[in-house]
């Protein structure tokens, strides 16, 4: 009797201990990269000013808004290798807008909306075709490309200097924004976004398809259905990504971002999502974005090479989801 | 099923057999010239003129009784190999008369454009040197002597003596390699004063890994350094938008390579205080000419130089440079 209480608080203990390990362990290593590049760093006091926290936060932008609609995604047990295509074809279409004379507004809501057409394309694709994630957004990653080349007329896109170009500037005007507004709206979204996935019964739902999906039609959720608002909001959510990257640009490029959804996929995973579904948070993913931003930066100014930064974050992403299953394998006993 | 398999298959080998039986080399006298010109890219501004300039050599060629035509296909990324190595693969097979092709390695495309001349199909090199002799001729822009004008410039900007920034643009690009061996060395030896604070990063293909490590490396230098020299157009139309973002554009003497609108309306801001431009309409215009020369069984030179310029907001307004800056794109091309 006395034995199983014991096992029981040991139990507690390090349930309780793994939950916070869950919470902190991406924050732990955000922390522990910053000190290590201002421990190798020649000019700490550069990487450390508000002026690189400026540039850092805004080189993350595309990758977490990005990440936000991910992270949606994993949750749900899909998966989408389309965003780099998503985010060059709704650049481009932005860029377009612009230059035959939309108001920067209308640009960047049709931005938008093509994002989230290709997120319910996708989603159809999955639920009506029966094609698994993976596949299914492999072909749109060459379809999404392939349009924006086509739209493009196979070159970068030019336009007229609007407010939209304004979104990710170092020194935002006004003033008093501190960082670029755009960092602000992927603040708000990421937000908006946990709150929705943690309290919500869409967001509820979310995680249930991701961890039993046939447990959760079993209760009576429309599975078919929710997959195809998940893809379909991710996809707003990719659109407003790329007109972020055409607002960094000022242009509308078609063969931007390639690859970058393998960086954003990496950011959820160093957050703590998993592949397999059910697991995942805003947060966390959040955390993952800037682990690489400023790996990315750190490594440029102590003057390293590019490769390294690659083995690093490379490093790291294999290490993240060792950690989670090692996570998982606990959790099962 | 297994009827349709056969079908399949044999349609296939049709196809294939069709497709041999197709008259490779062609280059007889009196019959059209096809030759295709195989850029780095096609989003550059630069690509473009080459593009204009290659026309300009068909047409003409076509008016003085040679019948050519240029065919114009690149990768759409300057970074893929296997993209640009599939479109040589794919013209040979195709049996075109010959190649002007802007290589985007000096390694990589070796194999392929060796492949072609076994295959009857010549090659005319652009813009960016290859490591083989199986080539007729190498037009291109001198890169040393346009990496040693920028480092020119730049010592007159500081007065011989300050700390100066060196962005490279991508590992194993040859031309660039050389603008910017020809900066360093040339800085070196005229003007000890000034010391190179980093020279060992890279921008990346595009504007935006242009933009993100000029954003990087400014933070850590922007405040040390009095000059900056990038090597090409990506990179230096990144740097300039990092620029621009933290308010230091025109306060550090920026020396960059290439030309673009953007690069114009800089300079008359005085942002950027000179630019090394090339003449790539000449390049794209001499690269067709040298390979129907070649194919007409004249001789041609190993190597020919399309020249290059320093452009300052001083003689950006003089009738050569604007006819440098703006060769007549929309007349050849549509």
């Amino acid at each position: 009797m006395v034995a199983e209480v014991k096992q029981n608080r040991t139990l507690v203990t390090s349930a309780v201990f793994q939950s916070w390990l869950n919470r902190l362990g991406p924050l732990l290593g955000l922390v522990l990269v910053i000190v290590i590049f201002s421990i190798l760093m020649k000019t700490p006091e550069r990487f450390l000013s508000p002026n690189n926290l400026r540039i850092v936060l805004s080189q993350t932008v595309i990758v977490a808004i990005g990440a936000i609609g991910m992270t949606m995604i994993i949750i749900s047990g899909g998966i989408d290798l389309a965003v780099g295509s998503t985010i060059a074809l709704t650049g481009v279409i932005t860029a377009l807008g612009i230059h035959s004379g939309l108001s920067p507004s209308l640009a960047l809501a049709s931005g938008i909306l093509v994002g989230g057409l290709v997120g319910i394309i996708n989603g159809l694709v999955i639920t009506r075709l029966k094609v698994v994630p993976f596949i299914a957004t492999l072909g749109m990653l060459g379809v999404g490309r392939g349009t924006a080349k086509w739209v493009a007329g196979e070159q970068t896109v030019n336009m007229a200097d609007t407010w939209l170009n304004q979104l990710l500037v170092m020194f935002p005007n006004p003033p008093w924004l501190m960082v670029a507004p755009g960092v602000w709206i992927t603040i708000v979204l990421a937000i908006v976004a946990a709150v929705v996935l943690r309290n919500t019964v869409f967001g509820r739902r979310v995680f249930a398809l991701g961890s039993n999906e046939a447990a959760a039609r079993a209760c009576g959720i429309a599975t078919d259905r929710l997959k195809i608002w998940i893809y379909g909001l991710a996809g707003l959510l990719f659109g407003l990504a790329g007109v972020m990257q055409m607002s960094r640009l000022r242009q509308g490029d078609p063969t931007v971002a390639a690859g970058s959804e393998l960086d954003i996929i990496a950011a959820v995973v160093i957050g703590g999502g998993s592949l397999s579904g059910g697991e995942g948070s805003i947060l966390g993913s959040m955390i993952g974005a800037l682990i690489m931003a400023f790996l990315r930066n750190g490594c440029q100014q102590v003057g390293w090479p590019n490769y390294i930064q690659e083995i690093i974050i490379g490093a790291i992403i294999v290490v993240a989801v060792a950690v989670d299953r090692w996570r998982t394998s606990r959790a099962v006993i | 099923m297994r009827r349709n398999l056969v079908l399949l298959v044999s349609i296939t080998a049709l196809l294939y057999l069709v497709g041999c039986t197709k008259p490779t080399g062609g280059n007889t006298a009196g019959k059209k010239l096809t030759i295709a010109v195989i850029p780095k890219g096609t989003t550059h501004e630069f690509w473009k003129s080459i593009h204009a300039g290659s026309n300009k050599a068909a047409q003409e060629l076509t008016a003085q009784g040679t019948d050519v035509e240029v065919i114009w296909k690149g990768p759409l990324r300057e970074d893929d190999r296997e993209q640009q190595i599939q479109v040589v693969e794919g013209f040979t097979t195709q049996g075109v008369s010959g190649l002007v092709l802007a290589p985007l390695d000096d390694r990589a495309l070796v194999r392929p454009v060796e492949d072609a001349k076994r295959a009857n199909v010549p090659t005319v090199i652009i813009d960016s040197g290859l490591q083989t002799d199986a080539t007729i001729s190498f037009v291109a822009t001198d890169n040393r002597k346009g990496g040693s004008l920028a480092a020119d410039r730049m010592g007159e900007l500081l007065n011989g003596k300050g700390k100066v920034l060196v962005l490279r643009y991508a590992e194993g690009s040859a031309s660039t390699t050389e603008r910017e061996e020809g900066f360093l060395t040339e800085l070196k030896a005229k003007f000890p004063g000034i010391e190179i604070v980093s020279s060992d990063q890279y921008a990346g293909a595009t504007r935006d890994t242009a933009k993100r490590a000029s954003e990087n490396l400014l933070n850590r230098f922007g405040d040390d350094v009095q000059g900056i020299f990038t090597p090409n157009e990506s990179s230096t139309a990144g740097m300039l938008l990092a620029l621009q973002d933290i308010n230091k554009a025109g306060k550090i003497s920026f020396v960059g390579f290439d030309a673009s609108q953007s690069f114009i309306d800089a300079m008359r801001a005085g942002q950027l205080h000179g630019i090394v431009v090339q003449n790539p309409f000449n390049m794209g215009y001499l690269g067709v000419r040298t390979m129907v020369d070649s194919l007409l069984g004249k001789s041609v030179e190993k190597k020919i130089d399309t020249g290059v310029m320093l452009v300052t907001k001083d003689n950006m307004e003089t009738p050569d440079v604007q006819t440098l800056l703006h060769p007549p794109l929309d007349q050849y091309l549509k």
